[in-house]
Formats: structure tokens, sequence, C-alpha cells
């Protein structure tokens, strides 16, 4: 990479980064959505560094309406009935999920990688999601058809339950 | 100063930890539903930063990595829908 895309990397990575430990420990859901679209904007520039410019900004679209879901007025409380000790063996078990990570992250250095910094790339990309992978693009597609018609089904349920 | 493939991974890493992180810690089942954008956008940069550092220019296969995080982050928006949806219908203010 050069200077001016590690420096966007490395920005990124600690915007994303931050923003996802304030996810994680923020009690406040409006915090929480900032802190949501801060992963966003991070994780768009983490794709706009690696050159993936038409990625970064689907990125920022699709995370960012996450943010948005997060922290609006559509936020309802659901309590878990898992109890604490399972919750607990959960986040030791996502400690474990990173160390495994990161180990397998660092014998990625075994493999010989050479940076090919692109232009944006989107008639590109398009071709692949259309043309060549259609088939992966039209099961997202169906999957994005059924979740909206099961969160209508669900927000008319109790819209008739008042 | 600059930045290779094991950078990209490590960064994968901890954002797909951290997602993980919050499905598991959370009590709130919204909140926790917060963790799976947060996985999904770390698995999509190791497939962005593996397809822009391990492929043949020449094949055009760098695209494919591209491809799956694009697909992912629809894909994590799909599933934050649903759970609000259902969340709203089930939860409380």
């Amino acid at each position: 990479m050069d200077t001016l895309h590690t420096i966007g990397f490395y920005v990124s990575t600690a915007i994303s980064v931050a923003g996802a430990l304030s996810v994680a420990f923020l009690p406040d859901r409006r915090r929480r959505g900032v802190a949501l679209g801060a992963v966003a904007i991070g994780v768009a520039g983490l794709y706009l560094s690696l050159s993936a410019g038409f990625a970064a900004l689907v990125a920022l679209a699709c995370y960012g309406g996450c943010a948005v879901l997060l922290a609006g007025p559509a936020y309802r409380i659901v309590e878990s009935v898992t109890g604490t000790i399972w919750r607990q063996l959960g986040a030791i078990a996502a400690a474990g999920l990173l160390i495994a990570l990161a180990y397998a992250a660092y014998f990625g250095a075994l493999h010989r990688a050479t940076y090919f910094g692109g232009d944006f790339g989107s008639a590109a990309l398009g071709r692949r999601l259309f043309a060549h992978d259609a088939l992966a693009t039209e099961a997202v597609a169906a999957l994005v058809v059924v979740v909206l018609v099961g969160a209508t089904a669900a927000w008319s349920a109790k819209d008739r339950g008042r | 100063m600059t930045a290779g493939l094991v950078a990209v991974l490590f960064v994968a890493a901890g954002l797909v930890a951290t997602g993980a992180f919050v499905c598991a810690w959370r009590r709130d089942l919204t909140v926790a539903l917060a963790g799976i954008p947060l996985m999904f956008a770390g698995a999509g940069t190791a497939f962005a930063g593996v397809s822009r550092f391990a492929a043949a220019p020449a094949r055009g296969a760098q695209l494919l990595g591209q491809e799956v995080a694009v697909l992912l982050a629809v894909a994590a928006l799909a599933a934050v829908v649903l759970g609000v949806g259902l969340a709203g219908r089930e939860g409380r203010r």
C-alpha cells in the first residue's frame, strides 16, 4: 500500500474497532446507534483503502441503515431468558474465537501477498454480481424479500393486537 | 509503514470477535442483534482484503471478495430488519 492508503487503513481501523467496542459496552441505544454508524464509516473506509469503492458505498448504506434501525423509534426491549452463566460462557467463547482468528491471521503472513491497487470497479463488480454470480445475487434478493414480508407481517400482527 | 494482508485479517478478527461478544453478552436481544452487522463487517473485510492482496489482477478474480462483501452487507441489513420487526412485535418500549 502507498502512504495515503496506509493512513486511511489505520484511521478506519481505529474508528471501526472503537465503534464496535462502544456498541458492546454503551448502555444507551442512541449512543449505540451512533457507535454502529461509526463502525459503518470505518468499514467503508477500510473497503476504500482496499480499493473496493463500490463495496464501500454499499457497506456505508447497509451498516448505516442497521445503525438507524437500532437507534430509531422502532426499537423495543426483548429480554433474553438465557442465564448469566451461559452469557459469561459465550463471552469467554468470543475471546477464544478472537485468539483463534488472530492465530490464523498471524499465519496469513506465510501467504505471498502483493498489493494490486485498482479503480472504483463498479462496472466490473456489477458484471460479476448480475452475470457471473447471478445466482448468489438472486439468493440475497430472495432473502431481502422474505425479510421484508416477515417484518411487515410481524408489524401488522402487532397492530391488529392493539 | 505499510499495511498488509495480516493487518487486514487482524482487523477482521477483531470485528468478528467483538460481534460474537455482543451477541453472547448483552441481555437485551435487540442489542445483541447489533452484533450481526459487526460480524458480517469483519467477514466482509477479510474477503475484501484477501481479494485485494492475494489475487492475480489479470484474471479478474480479485473482485470475488468485494462481491461477497457487498452481499454480506445486504444480508446483515436484512437480518437486522427482520430482528427489529420481530422485536417490535414481541418486545416492550
